[in-house]
């Protein structure tokens, strides 16, 4: 018997990581003045790297990010970005006031460091 | 002052990898630990429909109710700490607060009742808390803990008359309130809920199908695929999200992680609500189950989030919504009963068990 | 109390012509070095750039400049200087770029590097001169000069431009 334990121990693994994901997600929405205004995906990427521009030059707007899920009807889309460069993109977000000469805003609806918890929050739940 | 514009955002997670067969399993007592749970989803590769053994389970988690507008004071009633709280365990939560903002209270299975409280309501319930850990600099929230097992707050006791005039004179606390009971179920809740505006809520079951489904090649004896990059491609899949992308994609570069190999078709499950630890439990074994039989794809992966805004994160330990408030756990499962789990928490609440 | 902490960066302007040089002033300096942040790392990197920064020092003989920066931001900043590709002064667009020779905290290690500096430039050139008659008139020159910095660096001028000739 013993020998088989010692076995069934050693398969017992644990790993902390912490601080360690690349990447973190955001799930940001849209809100425009003129409501009926449509963007497709491309235009709102582009919008954000605009944004990326203003405020960090450049430099900003090399900034890898990617626009992993975009929802046309809601304005809500998903965003990935290395952990280094969020503060960055939350910031220029923030910053950004105005879409074709109409006022804007994107309302930053969670932030995380694993996607899956983009798709499972609590606070969406409604009850009647 | 200047600000730095690229800190690393703070994670954790932690990555288990054992045997059900291991006599030393901590898989049970580490589940048990997450209370509050909202949210479970199954990935089921190379399966078109459920089995009915799987079906039943997810078809049979127990209900739970919400009150309106319930006074925080209700909880400390006679007939509801007898029918309830003595016996057998009783899940409370409140809900639509928000931790960052409101104050929560919980109720635990082992009869704690834990209340996350900013400093005004502190003061004017009265009762000895601790500064939450988060604080920072100024004590802006205080947990407060009770114990409603306990004799000094029997029915009667000064303890408990002390905390029924602050929860009734002086605070004065109502919130909406999320409620189950294991194992009465509903029934075992009646002498409170017979007063109040209450409504029954079944967790609600969606399926989906997938096809053609590009999936990590995952095995069991090792880290076959970095545990990011492995929760990044479940979330991926949970969200529907494309996978066909090359690097010089404008919109987005996100792919599988390699190696990968093609699934014709995958079933995804997901069970919203208040869900039991003991439910989930049941849930583990019937997955167990359908991994005996023998298989193209030979795993099984069940994932389960916590409530953002539960007072508790894992086990006791308090938790906080800096950034998202994120707690969950992944549990991948093998055919050849090893597993692989996955706890993730935000950084600085406590690590999990 | 506590100091204001700074960089100082000492950074050579070199230009085709030399002549032009001469057209430089502080404040085109200063505004190109402005602009050039502005336009890399945008307003983020404009409003650093308000607050501490100064061109200390311009020798429109030597191209020598001395850019003052807030030490907590410098890097990013300096990051922008090699963008430089032309300075605007009096209606004229000079091109040039800048090089970046020192990074001080203080005034005065700048200075001391700037004077070893063009010792060492010096040593490198005298053995180059085409005849002993060159040498002499250099040599003479050093010599009978004042100290005052400004004068030396005239002088090592002249020998840099030498350099010029020879390439």
């Amino acid at each position: 018997m013993k020998p088989a334990e010692k076995e069934e121990e050693s398969v017992y693994k644990r790993v902390v990581l912490k601080n360690a994901s690349p990447y973190q997600y955001m799930k940001i929405c849209l809100v425009l003045e003129d409501e009926s205004t449509r963007l497709s995906a491309v235009e709102l990427k582009l919008f954000i790297i605009s944004g990326l521009r203003n405020l960090y030059g450049e430099v900003g707007a090399a900034l890898n990010f990617d626009l992993l899920k975009y929802d046309e009807d809601t304005l809500t889309a998903f965003l990935r970005v290395t952990s280094r460069g969020l503060v960055k993109l939350w910031s220029s977000l923030t910053l950004l006031g105005s879409y074709q000469n109409q006022a804007c805003a994107f309302r930053v609806l969670q932030v995380s460091s694993f996607l899956l918890s983009l798709t499972g929050n609590s606070r969406d739940l409604q009850l009647d | 002052m200047s600000v730095d514009v690229s800190p690393t955002p703070q994670s954790l997670l932690v990555c288990d990898r054992s045997s059900f067969l291991d006599q030393k399993n901590r898989l049970n007592s580490q589940v048990e630990q997450l209370r509050f749970n909202y949210k479970v989803s199954l990935l089921l590769p190379e399966c078109g429909s459920a089995p009915s053994h799987l079906d039943s389970v997810l078809n049979s988690f127990s209900s739970f109710c919400v009150i309106r507008n319930l006074p925080i004071y209700e909880l400390l009633d006679r007939h509801f700490l007898e029918s309830a709280v003595y016996h057998g365990s009783v899940y409370g939560l409140s809900y639509g607060t928000r931790m960052d903002e409101d104050n929560c209270v919980a109720l635990m299975p082992n009869g704690r009742l834990s209340l996350s409280l900013d400093k005004d309501s502190y003061e004017l319930l009265g009762l000895q808390g601790k500064p939450s850990r988060f604080n920072h600099r100024t004590r802006i929230r205080f947990v407060v803990s009770i114990d409603l097992t306990d004799s000094n707050m029997a029915p009667g006791g000064q303890g408990y008359l002390r905390l029924l005039t602050g929860l009734k004179s002086r605070l004065q606390l109502q919130t909406d309130f999320l409620l189950s009971h294991h194992p009465g179920g509903i029934p075992s809740l009646q002498p409170l809920l017979s007063r109040f505006e209450w409504s029954e809520h079944k967790p609600k079951v969606v399926h989906r199908s997938l096809t053609d489904l590009a999936c990590p090649v995952l095995t069991s004896d090792q880290w076959s695929c970095d545990p990011h990059s492995f929760l990044e491609w479940l979330g991926a899949v949970d969200a529907d999200i494309s996978s066909e992308n090359s690097s010089s994609t404008f919109l987005s570069s996100w792919v599988c992680p390699e190696p990968q190999r093609p699934v014709s078709q995958a079933l995804s499950v997901s069970v919203c609500g208040l869900l039991l630890p003991q439910d989930l439990h049941r849930l583990t074994q019937a997955l167990r189950g359908y991994l005996e039989q023998p298989r193209l794809e030979s795993w099984a992966s069940m994932t389960v989030h916590g409530f953002v805004d539960s007072v508790v994160s894992w086990g006791e330990n308090e938790h906080r919504v800096h950034r998202g408030g994120h707690n969950f756990y992944t549990l991948l499962m093998f055919h050849n009963h090893m597993y692989h789990l996955h706890l993730a928490s935000e950084a600085k609440d406590s690590c999990p068990p | 109390m506590v100091r204001v902490k700074s960089r100082y960066l000492l950074c050579e302007v070199n230009v085709s012509d030399r002549s032009s040089l001469l057209l430089l002033d502080d404040r085109a300096v200063a505004a190109t070095v402005k602009s050039v942040v502005a336009r890399t790392h945008g307003d983020y990197g404009a409003a650093m750039c308000t607050i501490g920064f100064s061109v200390k020092y311009l020798n429109a003989h030597t191209g020598i400049v001395l850019l003052r920066f807030p030490k907590r931001c410098y890097r990013l900043l300096w990051s922008a200087l090699p963008f430089i590709t032309s300075i605007e002064t009096r209606g004229q667009k000079i091109p040039c770029f800048l090089n970046c020779l020192h990074v001080g905290g203080t005034i005065r290690t700048c200075q001391k590097f700037l004077i070893r500096y063009n010792t060492q430039q010096l040593h490198r050139m005298l053995p180059r001169c085409k005849n002993e008659e060159e040498k002499q008139q250099i040599r003479k020159a050093i010599l009978s000069c004042s100290l005052t910095i400004g004068k030396r660096e005239a002088f090592e001028d002249e020998a840099e431009s030498e350099e010029d000739e020879d390439e």
